[in-house]
């Protein structure tokens, strides 16, 4: 017994990857084994791990030649399987943490909402499965012709479920179960049901308003713990200390009334937790670098110069530099472009009902508005917005005044103003320019770099207060190797080197064995030597260059080209009949293993 | 003096060693290259794809043979990227995501930061398995990878879409330290279901993979010097002279080139006193 199921197994495999390859309808069947030997490679990974430790004890045990370095070899073995496996110093993945979420336990079995529309499950071959992120929340009854969704649906669900058939009539149903299958109205975008983290999430601070719809939607014991322990949790206050705000009228409520600041206590702080986009809103509170026009790149070079000498290289750096950025025709052809229709896809419904009234060819998409280009008052303004200190906001409400202006538009030109650097970073590029090119004294560099350190301390606030206001949620879901991480530290620092040093300690010993076994002893080893000799230099330009002389009528005696001879006429037809004599080999060694004639992989040798 | 050379102490030889590779590269010794027909046979691989190809790189190697491999990894992965080529990255070896890591963060992070995850490259990382992986991704991928290397599920990977095994494919290009390697991927994916291969590898390898040459393996770069011929098209095609780390095949050829000279003059200076031995003892 002992033997045999181990024969059985090893002949029922490797029969199936041999019917599995002559067979194309049998390809399921090696794969199965196949899958099987990586499922068991992976377990002998284990297995080699706990073989190392039984050996390496057993030698520290014995106090055997050289056990000192089994020690060392098991402290590092568990000091990285420590570090893997326990994530030392990995911070939580990004994508699980939901920033801005806040969540409330909650099972799918408690979430009380589910919705239905008219519908039917396509008919799938091979009975295929329903996408994993949808499985447990989708029924359909075909008796009743309806499809029920149990939670809110999410874009990625949405996404899965139209790809499960890629039929109009079945991606219609969907989409109009997606729209079914929301929270409401009010909520959308702030309130997400999370099936597969088994949590209630709201975004940012929830307010009475909200709870009371939340409460309103259901009564259940389960549900309204949920929305209480939601409004509980993300009404609770995170503070940091500033040291300074971006600007002296500095009013965080416009952005949002969730945040506020004390400009007496320099304090900033947030009710609730803070999203990424609100994250990178509040960090952008300095102003966006304008064009430098000449007049306006002489007064600054004139305030530098009052501050200190600068050279005629400087000054030449200073304008090459400050002609580095964005201009107002850029923002025009911008704004232009995002004024032009757009091209966006149709959903399903559309095309299907096209379908049904006979359209022979559908288009996928349809264009949406109309052509709005920008009048010469709207680009005047923009020329002005460029050479002045308006604000962004002033230039959006101005280009409405003068004409029409699209959101798309509006929403191009804070895009592209997202993109420009700020005053404080371009002052900080022109200084490094001029540091590059000449001195510069502490005063002049503070003068072009005080702003860039004000802004620093206060993206480093706003960043704190985005920590402080975050509730980790997975702390263990980050990746143990990524930078940082004490696994990446003993990977980059210890493995990395000493695994290269390793190799590389090849060549010294390759060296000093070529001195002394090297030896022109018989015609075979002369025969070797020369090829080894035609072969180094072959590898490297001396091949070429010590032969290079050669005539093109000689060029076959050319090293390199006799180092291509060898490879293609030498070596490739002997290395292929190895080759093949290994394969045959490889073949009736296979049978007899398989047919169990040869059981010597089983040990012992008995039986 | 024939006795003292006879009984030389290593640790000389060591020494020369020791210069022989520090000096070219304390001087930044380039010597010129010119690619040969396997390099350009590579080059040729990637550059007459349509751009936005997908190609899958295995990227089988580790450390102790980055020295060897690690240019020719770089000079790929600016290939495709400069391409637009879609970037497939796998390992068989444990260490190969860590490979694979290296130059995402040297080449698509630093130089291609408009490159999107998910998009225009991912990273599947490592399965144990050997040729056992390859023979299971040839017919179906998702079999073994069902997420990335971070645990993303690849149904939620836009490039996945569509890739249903290695035969969807453009290209495999491979880069092998060894077992498993380049020649699993020709015995398990490129001769059973035709297709596409090639591959960079180490010295020692480069013999073994002759006789794939050129049906099952078109193209073939052995160890630094197959990488500086490679680079050399690569930085000529797309001007990328300016930038130290594209060449740097070229720059580890030159303390290449010294240490094969070294190991000449040793072999002759092994010889001369072996003869010398031996005329004295005849005479004796």
């Amino acid at each position: 017994m002992k033997q045999t199921v181990p024969l059985l197994v090893t002949a029922a495999g490797g029969f199936a990857l041999i019917v599995a390859f002559f067979i194309p309808a049998t390809q399921s069947w090696g794969e199965v084994a196949a899958i099987w030997f990586d499922i068991l490679a992976a377990i002998a990974f284990i297995l080699g791990g706990g073989n190392l430790v039984a050996n390496h004890l057993k030698k520290i045990s014995d106090h055997a030649a050289g056990w000192a370095y089994s020690a060392i070899t098991l402290a590092a073995f568990f000091v990285t399987l420590a570090a893997g496996l326990f994530k030392i110093g990995s911070a939580p993945n990004e994508q699980q943490e939901f920033y801005g979420q806040r969540f409330a336990p909650l099972s799918l079995e408690q979430f009380p909402l589910t919705y239905t529309v008219e519908g039917k499950l396509p008919e799938m071959p091979f009975r295929r499965r329903l996408p994993d992120s949808v499985a447990g929340q989708l029924a359909a009854d075909r008796q009743a012709g309806t499809i029920t969704f149990h939670g809110w649906m999410n874009a990625g669900q949405r996404a899965d479920l139209k790809g499960y058939q890629d039929v109009l009539a079945w991606q219609a149903t969907v989409e109009r179960l997606y729209e079914k299958a929301q929270p409401p109205e009010a909520l959308r975008g702030k309130a997400f049901f999370h099936a597969d983290h088994l949590a209630l999430a709201f975004t940012g601070h929830m307010r009475e308003a909200d709870r009371q719809i939340l409460l309103a939607l259901a009564d259940t014991s389960p549900w309204l713990k949920a929305v209480d322990a939601l409004y509980d949790s993300t009404g609770k206050v995170a503070s940091v200390k500033v040291e300074e705000p971006p600007r002296r009228d500095f009013h965080p409520e416009t952005i949002t009334p969730d945040v506020a600041y004390d400009c007496k206590q320099h304090v900033l702080e947030i009710v609730g937790p803070m999203s990424i986009s609100l994250r990178d809103r509040l960090a952008r509170q300095f102003p966006v670098a304008k064009p430098l026009s000449s007049a306006r790149q002489s007064r600054m070079l004139e305030r530098l110069s009052r501050l200190g000498p600068l050279s005629e290289k400087q000054e030449e750096a200073f304008h090459k530099s400050a002609a580095i950025i964005w201009n107002a025709e850029q923002l025009v052809v911008e704004l232009n472009l995002a004024g032009e229709p757009a091209v966006v896809p149709k959903s399903a419904r559309e095309m299907l009902a096209e379908k049904l009234a006979g359209v022979e060819v559908i288009e996928p998409t349809k264009i949406v508005g109309q052509s709005q280009s920008l009048n010469q008052e709207q680009i005047a303004l923009i020329g002005r917005f460029a050479q002045s200190e308006m604000s962004a906001d002033e230039l959006v409400s101005s280009l409405k005044q003068a004409g029409p202006f699209s959101p798309r538009q509006a929403s191009a030109l804070r895009t592209f103003l997202d993109k420009q650097p700020t005053a404080a970073a371009r002052d900080k590029e022109l200084a490094f320019a001029l540091l590059r090119a000449g001195p510069l004294n502490q005063e002049q560099q503070d003068e072009l770099l005080g702003p860039y350190r004000r802004q620093i301390r206060w993206r480093r606030a706003v960043g704190k207060l985005f920590v402080a206001a975050h509730c980790v949620k997975f702390p263990w879901a980050g990746e143990y190797s990524t930078q940082g991480t004490m696994f990446w530290w003993l990977y980059e620092y210890a493995f990395k080197p000493l695994t290269a040093t390793m190799f590389a300690m090849l060549a010294f010993y390759v060296a000093s064995a070529a001195f002394r076994a090297f030896r022109a002893k018989n015609l075979e080893a002369v025969l070797l030597l020369g090829t080894a000799f035609i072969i180094l230099l072959g590898r490297t330009f001396a091949g070429v260059y010590l032969t290079a002389w050669l005539p093109e009528s000689l060029s076959f005696l050319r090293i390199d080209r006799i180092t291509i001879t060898i490879m293609q006429w030498f070596n490739t037809p002997g290395n292929r009949a190895i080759m093949i004599g290994i394969a045959l080999g490889i073949a009736s060694m296979s049978l007899k293993v398989l047919l169990a004639v040869d059981r010597s992989y089983l040990g012992g040798g008995e039986d | 003096m024939l006795d003292f050379f006879a009984k030389l102490d290593r640790r000389w030889i060591f020494l020369l060693m020791f210069l022989a590779v520090a000096i070219p590269i304390l001087f930044q010794v380039r010597f010129p290259e010119t690619p040969t027909p396997l390099a350009k046979a590579v080059f040729d691989a990637i550059e007459n794809l349509p751009d936005g190809s997908k190609i899958l790189l295995p990227f089988d190697f580790d450390p102790a043979s980055e020295g060897e491999l690690g240019p020719m990894a770089t000079a790929f992965v600016v290939h495709c990227a400069e391409k637009h080529h879609k970037m497939y990255f796998i390992a068989l070896w444990p260490v190969g995501p860590q490979m694979i890591q290296d130059e995402i963060q040297k080449v698509i992070k630093e130089d291609f930061p408009n490159l999107v995850y998910g998009v225009d490259y991912v990273n599947l990382g490592f399965k144990p398995g050997n040729e056992g992986v390859i023979k299971v991704i040839a017919t179906d991928l998702r079999q073994l990878y069902t997420t990335d290397d971070k645990g993303t599920n690849v149904d939620r990977i836009p490039m996945m879409h569509g890739i249903r095994s290695v035969q969807d494919f453009d290209l495999v290009v491979n880069v092998s330290a060894g077992y498993p390697g380049t020649k699993e991927w020709v015995q398990y994916a490129a001769t059973p279901y035709k297709i596409k291969l090639v591959a960079g590898c180490t010295g020692v390898q480069a013999p073994l993979l002759y006789p794939y040459i050129p049906d099952q393996l078109p193209g073939l770069l052995g160890a630094i010097k197959g990488a500086a011929e490679y680079e050399k098209l690569v930085v000529e095609r797309y001007h990328l002279e300016s930038n130290p780390k594209y060449l740097e095949g070229r720059r580890r050829m030159g303390p290449q080139l010294v240490a094969h000279l070294l190991m000449i003059s040793l072999i002759v200076a092994g010889n001369v006193i072996l003869f010398a031995q031996r005329r004295r003892e005849k005479r004796r």
